[in-house]
């Protein structure tokens, strides 16, 4: 059994491990300095050669797909090593990694192997050994295949921590080009269920906040499943799960770059998801050309990470800032900038708000200007109450000086420019980062080399 | 002043604690055996004393607070050679001053105590992502008639942290485990971590008639975590060092994952 089992652990992990295919979750990306625990977990019980946490085992239950999304390693069309997992086989791989404290839960999803209806079957059988048969109360992550049937959806729900339906694609549009057999109501519907269910149960919670009218902190509130509910190896039968439905929540996740969507329309995409379906989180995903295709980008292309890190940056604001989509983006402003984060770019189009006194601001002006944030925020008003806060202040308190200077007034005395214009605010801010007044990146959010800044320097009459 | 000796134990540097505002001011708190002989002071064995050691102990409690408590001991634990002078400087402090004890970090005495602590803290943590467990096959192999896998097995784990942090994780691991018997061992000071239906203790060594034999299959999930762990990594972003900062090479020896046999 040993031989045959190595093969499918290999094959089956060799599928999960790109963020590209349905095995993709964003769950376990390194955390890019946002508050809480990026780890679905808690625990990171080891890390890979790569030096990702490795927390779950994330493997497909099976890539021997039906489907043949256009991005994906295991579409159908590709000549690739393909294998299913029994449901007692991982259920008992699950159990016994657990046990041995390799891991703290499980990250199941899954190609279309036949049918979703039948794949979905195979997993909730599989989940259900490891819950009842097995006493496991560690973590579940689940995906959810489109189109399966809601009563799948429902007991799965009911073994597992959290859910996820991968929304793939900001516009139907590109889900149409890049994925055909997987239909926009396929997406939507298993993620209004869950809601749904979330709602009914009282179970929804946490983030998302700004779309739920709820405080900002309420990160803290996050509560992970394993805190009120011990992993542990309990009797079978005795497992005290009855009636908690994905107590961790929804979350889902879109790829960034493989279509010609602007950060508008994707940015757009996830404040509908948050405000329809309570989301907890969407994640973002570069795209990692990994197989050949004339609809995408060819596989030299680098993932354009810069960009997923502005749209991270900007979907933060979104949850967290009391922000909107249509004052960041719209019009002729489709993308992000590159080289500024979203804030500062915010700022600098809306000048005529700024400069801020910092002595007067309330709470959530404080929170709009650019190197400010909650906890600063918050230690400003706490210090104000007994003096005024002034320049010399604020590094103390864990305000970003370099960025903030330029938008803030402290008792009516300016520390930024000479000049209050959006150009030389932001020259003086590259000039700060990166020594030159230029941008970074090219127009497709690829890094620059170091000649090729040059070259265009000396073409722009600079030198 | 005096260098004061003692057995080791916890109750032992309270007992020496007691000795200097009692019977002398030490120069000095040593393990016997560990002991480096002064030209300057005499040295004295303390035997610990066990009416002593309750009333610093509840001194400490009272006088100061409950945290200073816990903070004693934490550092207690720690491998720091000089631990136990900290220790008095820090209880010094605190029943002149219990609030500066608790706040002021810029005293060199508080400093020391919060970096002792804070290290043993990180290890502790440390411990509960590296212990590996495995199965091995339980004393009473007659009760086999469970279900899969219960019987008559058990997961044993072997660690060398660098502070004596054993019992700071048996909470965390009875609870992972519930009902199921597991034994961790710290080779380095010979004592082992014992759990049964929920309840642990720790023991000096491994008990008598407890001889680790691995059962059939564990090499098998060895093999194949190995496995799982060099397929999950990106080739194309190998980062030793980002892993290295994150597992450092001493803990890899008891590591499945990095040990390959
Ligand atoms: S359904 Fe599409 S994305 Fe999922 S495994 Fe199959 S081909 Fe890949």
């Amino acid at each position: 059994m040993e031989e045959v089992l190595m093969q499918k652990l290999q094959i089956l992990a060799d599928s999960a491990k790109y963020d590209v295919s349905c095995s993709s979750s964003g769950a376990d990306r390194n955390n890019k300095g946002r508050m809480g625990n990026a780890h679905a977990a808690g625990i990171c019980h080891s890390w890979g050669a790569d030096g990702r946490c490795i927390s779950l085992l994330k493997v497909l239950f099976t890539n021997k797909c039906e489907y043949n999304c256009e991005y994906c390693v295991n579409r159908r069309s590709n000549d690739f090593p393909r294998a299913s997992f029994e449901p007692d086989e991982l259920a008992r791989l699950t159990i016994e990694f657990y046990k041995r404290n390799y891991i703290e839960g499980l990250f199941l999803s899954s190609a279309v192997e036949v049918s979703p209806d039948y794949t979905a079957e195979r997993i909730l059988k599989c989940l259900k050994l490891l819950r009842y048969k097995y006493g496991f109360a560690g973590y579940i992550h689940a995906k959810i295949i489109p189109g399966v049937s809601p009563e799948i959806i429902h007991q799965t729900g009911l073994v597992a921590d959290r859910l996820s339906v991968n929304i793939e694609m900001p516009t139907s549009k590109s889900l149409a080009a890049f994925a055909p057999q997987k239909k926009p109501k396929q997406i939507f519907a298993p993620m209004k269920q869950i809601t749904n269910t979330l709602i009914e149960t009282r179970a929804l919670k946490g983030p998302g906040t700004m779309f739920k009218g709820e405080k900002l902190n309420s990160m803290d509130k996050l509560v992970w499943p394993a805190k009120g509910n011990p992993g542990a190896l309990v009797d079978p039968g005795s497992t005290a799960r009855k009636g908690s439905f994905a107590a961790a929540g929804q979350t889902t996740q879109m790829i960034v770059g493989a279509g010609d969507e602007t950060d508008f329309s994707i940015l757009t995409t996830s404040e509908n998801l948050y405000r329809t379906f309570k989301m907890k989180r969407v994640y973002y995903s570069a795209y990692i050309p990994i197989v050949d295709s004339p609809i995408l980008p060819d596989r030299n292309t680098a993932p354009p990470l810069a960009r997923e890190h502005r749209i991270y940056q900007a979907d933060w604001l979104l949850r967290f800032y009391g922000f909107n989509v249509g004052e960041l983006l719209g019009g002729k402003n489709q993308n992000l900038d590159p080289d500024v984060d979203p804030k500062v770019m915010w700022a600098l189009r809306n000048l005529d708000n700024f400069p801020i006194e910092i002595n007067r601001a309330t709470y959530e002006e404080l929170m709009r200007i650019p190197g400010i944030g909650h906890i600063s925020a918050k230690r400003i008003i706490r210090q104000r109450i007994f003096r005024a806060v002034k320049f010399e202040d604020l590094q103390k308190m864990g305000v970003v000086v370099k960025r903030a200077r330029y938008f803030v007034l402290c008792c009516g005395r300016y520390n930024g420019n000479k000049r209050f214009e959006p150009e030389t605010i932001r020259n003086s801010m590259l000039q700060m980062e990166n020594g030159l007044q230029l941008s970074l990146f090219d127009n497709k959010w690829m890094r620059l080399e170091e000649g090729e800044r040059l070259e265009k320097l000396a073409t722009s009459g600079v030198i | 002043m005096i260098d004061y000796l003692y057995d080791g134990t916890f109750e032992g540097v309270l007992t020496c604690v007691y000795h200097h505002y009692y019977t002398e001011e030490a120069a000095g708190i040593s393990v016997k055996g560990e002991y480096q002989p002064s030209l300057l002071h005499d040295c004295m064995y303390v035997e610990t004393d066990g009416a002593k050691a309750s009333r610093v102990y509840e001194a400490i409690e009272k006088k100061i607070n409950s945290y200073a408590l816990k903070t004693v001991y934490r550092a207690y634990l720690s491998n720091d050679p000089h631990k136990e002078m900290k220790i008095l400087r820090y209880l010094v402090l605190g029943f002149r001053n219990p609030y500066a004890a608790g706040h002021n970090r810029s005293d060199p005495a508080v400093f020391d105590m919060e970096t002792l602590v804070k290290k043993v803290g990180f290890e502790k943590e440390r411990m509960l992502e590296f212990v590996r467990f495995e199965a091995i096959k339980g004393d009473r192999a007659d009760e086999g008639d469970d279900n899969d896998g219960g019987a008559g097995e058990m997961l044993y784990a072997e660690v060398e942290p660098d502070n004596d942090v054993l019992e700071l994780i048996g909470d965390h691991f009875s609870d992972r485990f519930k009902n199921n018997p597991f034994i961790i061992r710290d080779l380095g000071r010979n004592k082992a971590l014992i759990a049964y239906e929920g309840h642990w203790y720790i023991s000096e060594g491994l008990p008598e008639n407890l001889n680790p034999v691995r059962t059939e299959d564990e090499i098998s999930y060895q093999r194949l975590w190995q496995t799982y762990f060099d397929h999950i990594a990106i080739k194309e972003r190998v980062n030793p060092r980002c892993q290295r900062n994150f597992m450092p090479a001493r803990y890899w020896k008891h590591l499945t994952e990095m040990n390959r046999k």
